[in-house]
């Protein structure tokens, strides 16, 4: 006779894992998560120790942003857990649903300065959409429930639960009833649809500004079809980048600070926004009060708080964008608009044929674009590459574009990559990368070396803090206050020592054959870009200025 | 030495009476530019929600502060006492 073995708190926690169809989760154990880590041992949850708990946040921002789907992140109390809360911004920042679980002294020991004691519950509130902390045994399962609900129900967001130890390790008493409701609050009001008919088939120069909540709404075939049947010209945001198919004529690329000198013209010369999923940014508007000023305004949000935060609204059309976006979707006769807009994008071109032998970072972004395979998952970390790879590689879905966009979080690109290689194991992942942002996760390498991931991380190494330096030239009269990073290690010997191939190229006619190397090695891969560190990204608008004013160069 | 035009509105807001959610408003309110004049916070113990009234003051539009109290999971309404009267104030 055989005796049942207890339900503990910590086995119940990979019990609704797996109920929630989670497979991979990333993480790094402590003392005050021990007890949940002593159940991983007996689960059926793969784990993925990452070398510190920002990676494992990133890794699962990551595998969520790849996937469509929950990435759940493990950390231990006090610094482990406060180790998440950048990861948990940037999930916040981006809309990405993200489940947290924290680990905390026992409840007896709670509020008493323990020993890695920290109020992550507290920390949390300024970094999460919803957090949670456990004190009873028979709430776990509940809580668990209602932080998958909250994490992608409306606007999504990232949940953190906080578990003492001493409810880890309680025997479960009570189930929960999963039939029951459980009353989280979606808001949907009425949507303004006659009044957003009425200003769409009176517009003469409308544009489609397209955001990250096309992709998140899973909207992608509603909005290119809306595009397509209108034949309205489209702009993207950086989240936005994929939705809209980049072969479409009327597509101008990206809007806003380096947005395309073609996409930010038209937007200003603009007498209807339609605006799906995407929050008039500042990165995006500019000078807010110089931002289309000719321009009616149809928005299209599953977030009311959007609705006029920014910019007003004409119409407001609240809710789910696959349902309402049809509705609006019609021909519309703009011939001439679109005979602008074609002929402003061809004069505006971006163009690869630069002078000398040294590498311009645009062409070999662009030339790893046009060589790597169909549904290549990119990601980047945050400065000039970030920008060039915004701007000269072409994507098919936002899912295959994973950039740090609200937060702009450097450190971001190589354990998003992991979590995205993870998720999807039969892609090609590349990690886009800058030589200063590289160095703020490069212990996650480890994590590709242990378990041997195939992401291909694409360094491009101006051995500068190559934003802030472009920012320091251009409005701080050229005084370089600590962005020299001529000091780098071997990048080569770096990778090397994590059994990662790696291979340095410093001149133009060694883009294509690297590339390819690259692309058709099966494990993982470093190729290092050096490129001059005096290039600068270009279109700039420079800070509170209307976007049609846009530097191009020096 | 400078001013502005700060408005004063008062807030009645229903909660459901759970882990920080006073914490959670108050922090919300700070970040979104609003400062709090006064606050009381009373809890019916027979169905757990709480009624918050707070009175705030800001140069900003009251519909910023409702719409992201309104976001909050736990909250179940926040409505403005219009009757509020805008103030001049020296900062």
């Amino acid at each position: 006779m055989t005796e049942s073995k207890t339900l503990t708190g910590g086995a119940l926690l990979f019990e609704v894992l797996q109920e929630h169809g989670v497979q991979h989760v990333f993480g790094y154990p402590g003392g005050a998560i021990m007890p949940i880590y002593d159940a991983l041992y007996d689960s059926e949850v793969k784990h993925f120790l990452c070398r510190h708990e920002q990676g494992a946040a990133f890794s699962a921002v990551g595998y969520a942003r790849a996937a469509g789907t929950v990435g759940v992140c493990l950390a231990t109390s006090g610094p482990g857990a406060t180790n998440l809360i950048t990861g948990l911004a940037d999930a916040l920042a981006d809309s990405i649903p993200v489940v947290a679980i924290t680990g905390q002294v026992p409840t007896a020991a709670m509020g008493s300065d323990a020993f890695q004691e920290i109020d992550i519950f507290g920390l949390s509130l300024a970094c999460t959409k919803h957090s949670f902390q456990v004190t009873d045994i028979n709430d776990l399962e509940k809580v668990l429930y209602q932080a998958f609900e909250i994490a992608l129900e409306g606007r999504q967001g990232p949940v953190l639960v906080d578990i003492p130890k001493d409810i880890q390790l309680a025997a479960v008493n009570e189930r929960f009833d999963k039939l029951a409701h459980l009353q989280n609050k979606v808001n949907l009001p009425l949507a303004d649809i006659s009044k957003a008919l009425d200003l769409l088939t009176h517009a003469k120069q409308p544009i489609l500004y397209v955001g990250g909540g096309v992709g998140m709404a899973n909207a992608i075939t509603e909005v290119r079809d809306f595009a397509n049947k209108t034949g309205m010209p489209c702009v993207s945001t950086l989240k936005g980048l994929g939705a809209i198919n980049p072969d479409n004529e009327n597509y101008l690329g990206m809007l806003g600070m380096h947005g395309t000198k073609a996409a930010n013209i038209a937007v200003q010369e603009s007498d209807l926004l339609v605006v799906v999923g995407a929050r008039f940014d500042d990165r995006v508007t500019g000078k807010l009060d110089e931002f289309a000023p000719n321009a009616k305004v149809i928005h299209f949000d599953i977030d009311t708080a959007e609705i006029n935060k920014r910019r007003e609204a004409d119409a407001a059309i609240l809710g789910d964008l696959k349902g309402n976006l049809p509705l609006l979707t019609m021909d519309l006769d703009i011939s001439a608009w679109q005979q602008t807009i074609q002929q402003n994008k061809a004069d505006c071109a971006w163009r690869y044929d630069h002078p000398g032998e040294s590498i311009y970072a645009p062409a070999v972004l662009n030339t790893i674009s046009n060589l790597m395979p169909a549904n290549t998952c990119v990601t980047t970390d945050v400065g000039q590459h970030q920008m060039w790879a915004a701007q000269h590689m072409d994507f098919d879905d936002p899912c295959n574009f994973l950039t740090s966009g609200g937060m702009g979080t450097m450190g971001f690109g190589l354990p998003a990559a992991i979590g995205a290689q993870i998720s999807r194991p039969h892609d090609t992942v590349i990690a886009v990368s800058g030589d200063g942002s590289i160095m703020m996760n490069v212990q996650e390498f480890a994590t590709i070396k242990r378990y041997q991931i195939p992401v291909k991380t694409v360094l491009i190494d101006n051995e500068k803090l190559g934003m802030v330096r472009q920012w320091q030239d251009l409005f701080f009269a050229g005084r370089l206050s600590e962005t020299d990073l001529s000091d780098n290690p071997d990048f080569i010997m770096l990778a090397t020592a994590f059994d990662i191939k790696a291979k340095l190229i410093t001149k133009k006619s060694e883009i294509d054959a690297a590339v390819k190397e690259m692309l058709d090695h099966d494990g993982p891969y470093l190729l290092q870009v050096k490129i001059d560190a005096a290039e600068n990204v270009w279109p700039l608008v420079p800070p509170n200025t209307a976007n049609d004013k846009m530097m191009e160069s020096v | 030495m400078s001013s502005m035009t700060l408005n004063k509105y008062q807030l009645i807001i229903m909660a459901d009476d759970r882990q920080v959610v006073l914490e959670r408003i108050l922090q919300v309110t700070r970040y979104r530019g609003f400062l709090i004049n006064g606050m009381n916070a009373e809890v019916n113990t027979g169905n757990n929600v709480a009624t918050i009234t707070m009175s705030v003051s800001s140069d900003r539009p009251i519909s910023l502060l409702v719409d992201q109290i309104n976001k909050l999971i736990d909250i179940k309404g926040v409505e403005v006492d219009h009757s509020a009267e805008e103030i001049q104030q020296a900062i």
